[in-house]
């Protein structure tokens, strides 16, 4: 940063206004007092233990696992054949495909959750996991299709067609050769699906049910009712879990090549 | 001659496109074939059509006798070299080379014995545990190469295979091929825009031109009589004169003496009077460049890159110099047609 002064700064000051906030809510979770209060009043861990045993915040924790797992995994089902359909195959009108595959991120997440609750939960009279699934699913097709696209993008089509020229059938060279060159788009797409579903807040909430809330939504009608240290000490704890996901992503592919897909 | 592979009335269209029109070639056994010519020519689409990445819109192919034409690339059992190596990135040199033997159920330890067969022909056996990310570029272009060769292919095929290695390297690519070619007696099909490579690696040549074959013959046949004005300028000749009667000549630079106006000129031949342009010192010999009339009175261009008598740091002659441009009878070639 030596030689841009202001540059720096800016960085610097970008910084702070990120991760301040971060540790206000860090540090008070590790409070030992009864108010959610900055300086913080003594040093405990009570808060994790109280969060970790209120059965309202682990159950909705678990739906939001077992919905972002699912969710996750029926996207990539989709999106895969999806990306290889549009990047490789020969079919007509692949950019109006493209588009409405991506379409989902511009369509206001409200309006999708609506349509969900009228169709689904009242026409169908299926239950909200049911609704939140297919609600979440949509969601975050655009992430796999485009983050396995560019991953796609980047490979040489040569390849493939070395495995047939080798004498691989069209099957035989997705499974021993297109499918291992896109693991790391499919890796990286699935982490990304995985935290936008953990992380989602309007579907969620429009789609919930007494029988099955996500972690956010639970969280978000707690603080409603009351402000306690236990709120903060239950955001560290998906703060420590998003950075060990982080990390794995940062140690097996390198974050650079995992979300540089997406700013193209 | 036998026909290891034979074009009939091959075109491929794309739209309003013809990369190849009318194509009718046979690619002889046992010999190097190489398809030369500028970017857009249509000698890649022949090989892919070759290869079976692409279907001919109308024609036959057959290979080995056996119609081809709407085979599926992993049916024709050819070895294919692609001009960025396309190697398995995830998997060793060694799985490259047995990629293809794997697929034909070659039972594990005679497989490996292959792959270390052809890594040796091609001199990479130490490496073959490495990935290819580990490999420098010609490193990776001789396993494209032992990978191509392990299948056994009735032909191998190779697109433009040295275009991407510097130039010391290609050199040495050039004679390696054709050793391998020696050694394994295979039927090679080489692509390339680089007429030196052609000249050197060929057994026959195919210069193409917007998707039509120009000229096909042995280097020596091609190089000395080039069929038409395209086939003169691609390997390199200048100097175009029309005659009086119609008719084009062409000399070689390198064949195109200069001597100051007024000097006897040589006794048969061609000789041209002329002003020099540029003369630029180039160590080994001057290009001159030069105006000068032909039979029609047209102003035409001419060069010379004779080598001069002694080494001399004299530039030879000054733009606006009156010369005498000389070329003898066997340095002059007649071209037939003007296409």
């Amino acid at each position: 940063m030596k030689g841009r002064p202001i540059l720096g700064t800016l960085a610097v000051l970008g910084y702070i206004i990120m991760i301040v906030p971060i540790l206000f809510v860090v540090s008070t979770a590790f409070t030992a007092g009864d108010a959610l209060t900055f300086p913080p009043q003594g040093v405990s861990l009570r808060w994790f233990g109280e969060a970790l045993a209120y059965q309202p915040f682990v159950g909705a924790l678990l739906s939001s696992l077992q919905l972002a797992v699912v969710s996750t995994a029926l996207a990539l089902l989709l999106g895969v054949p999806v990306t290889l359909a549009i990047q490789r195959g020969k079919i007509p009108g692949k950019s109006l495909v493209e588009g409405l595959f991506l379409s989902p991120l511009v369509v206001p997440e409200l309006v999708v959750g609506l349509a969900l609750y009228q169709q689904i939960m009242i026409g169908l009279h299926q239950t909200s996991f049911v609704a939140l699934l297919v609600g979440h699913t949509v969601l975050l097709l655009p992430y796999a299709v485009r983050v396995t696209g560019a991953s796609l993008a980047l490979a040489d089509p040569a390849v493939e067609e070395a495995a047939r020229g080798l004498g691989a059938s069209p099957l035989r060279t997705f499974f021993s050769v297109t499918l291992p060159l896109l693991r790391p788009g499919i890796f990286s797409a699935g982490l990304l699906s995985f935290v936008t579903s953990f992380n989602n807040v309007p579907l969620s909430l429009l789609l919930q049910s007494r029988q099955f809330r996500t972690l956010p939504v639970t969280m978000l009608d707690y603080v409603q009712q009351s402000y306690d240290p236990m709120i903060a000490a239950m955001s560290t704890l998906i703060l420590a879990g998003t950075v060990v996901i982080a990390i794995v992503a940062e140690k097996t592919l390198g974050f650079a090549k995992i979300f540089g897909g997406i700013n193209k | 001659m036998t026909s290891a592979a034979e074009f009939t009335g091959v075109t491929q269209a794309y739209g309003d496109t013809v990369a190849v029109d009318n194509l009718n070639l046979q690619i002889e056994e046992g010999k190097l074939t190489t398809l030369l010519g500028p970017s857009g020519c249509g000698k890649t689409t022949t090989l892919r059509m070759l290869a079976g990445y692409i279907t001919p819109s109308a024609g036959t192919i057959t290979i080995n006798g056996a119609d081809a034409t709407r085979l599926p690339p992993e049916k024709r059992n050819l070895g294919m070299v692609f001009q960025s190596y396309a190697l398995f990135p995830h998997l060793t040199v060694a799985d490259n080379v047995g990629f293809g033997l794997k697929l034909r159920k070659v039972p594990a330890t005679k497989r490996r014995e292959l792959v270390m067969a052809n890594l040796d022909l091609v001199g990479l056996a130490h490496l073959a545990d490495r990935k290819p990310k580990a490999l420098s570029g010609g490193q990776q272009q001789r396993v494209a190469l032992a990978r191509a060769i392990a299948i056994s292919p009735s032909l191998l095929l190779l697109d433009e295979p040295l275009s991407n290695l510097d130039a010391r390297l290609r050199v040495q690519m050039r004679s390696e091929i054709r050793r391998i070619q020696g050694e394994t007696g295979l039927t090679v099909v080489l692509v390339t825009h680089d007429q030196e490579e052609a000249l050197e690696m060929s057994d026959t040549m195919v210069v193409m031109r917007a998707g039509k074959v120009m000229q096909t013959g042995a280097p020596a046949t091609v190089f000395t009589t080039p069929a038409n004005r395209f086939v003169a300028d691609f390997l390199g000749y200048e100097n175009f004169l029309t005659q009086s009667d119609g008719s084009l000549l062409t000399v070689r630079p390198e064949h195109l003496r200069v001597t100051a106006a007024g000097v006897e000129p040589a006794t048969t031949g061609l000789t041209v009077s002329a002003v020099v342009r540029e003369s630029v010192y180039r160590g080994v010999d001057h290009i001159v460049t030069m105006t000068a009339a032909d039979a029609s009175g047209t102003p035409i261009t001419l060069v010379s890159t004779t080598r001069r008598d002694t080494l001399t740091a004299d530039a030879g002659f000054q733009p606006g110099d009156l010369v005498t441009a000389q070329a003898r009878d066997h340095e002059i070639v007649r071209l037939t047609s003007d296409n």
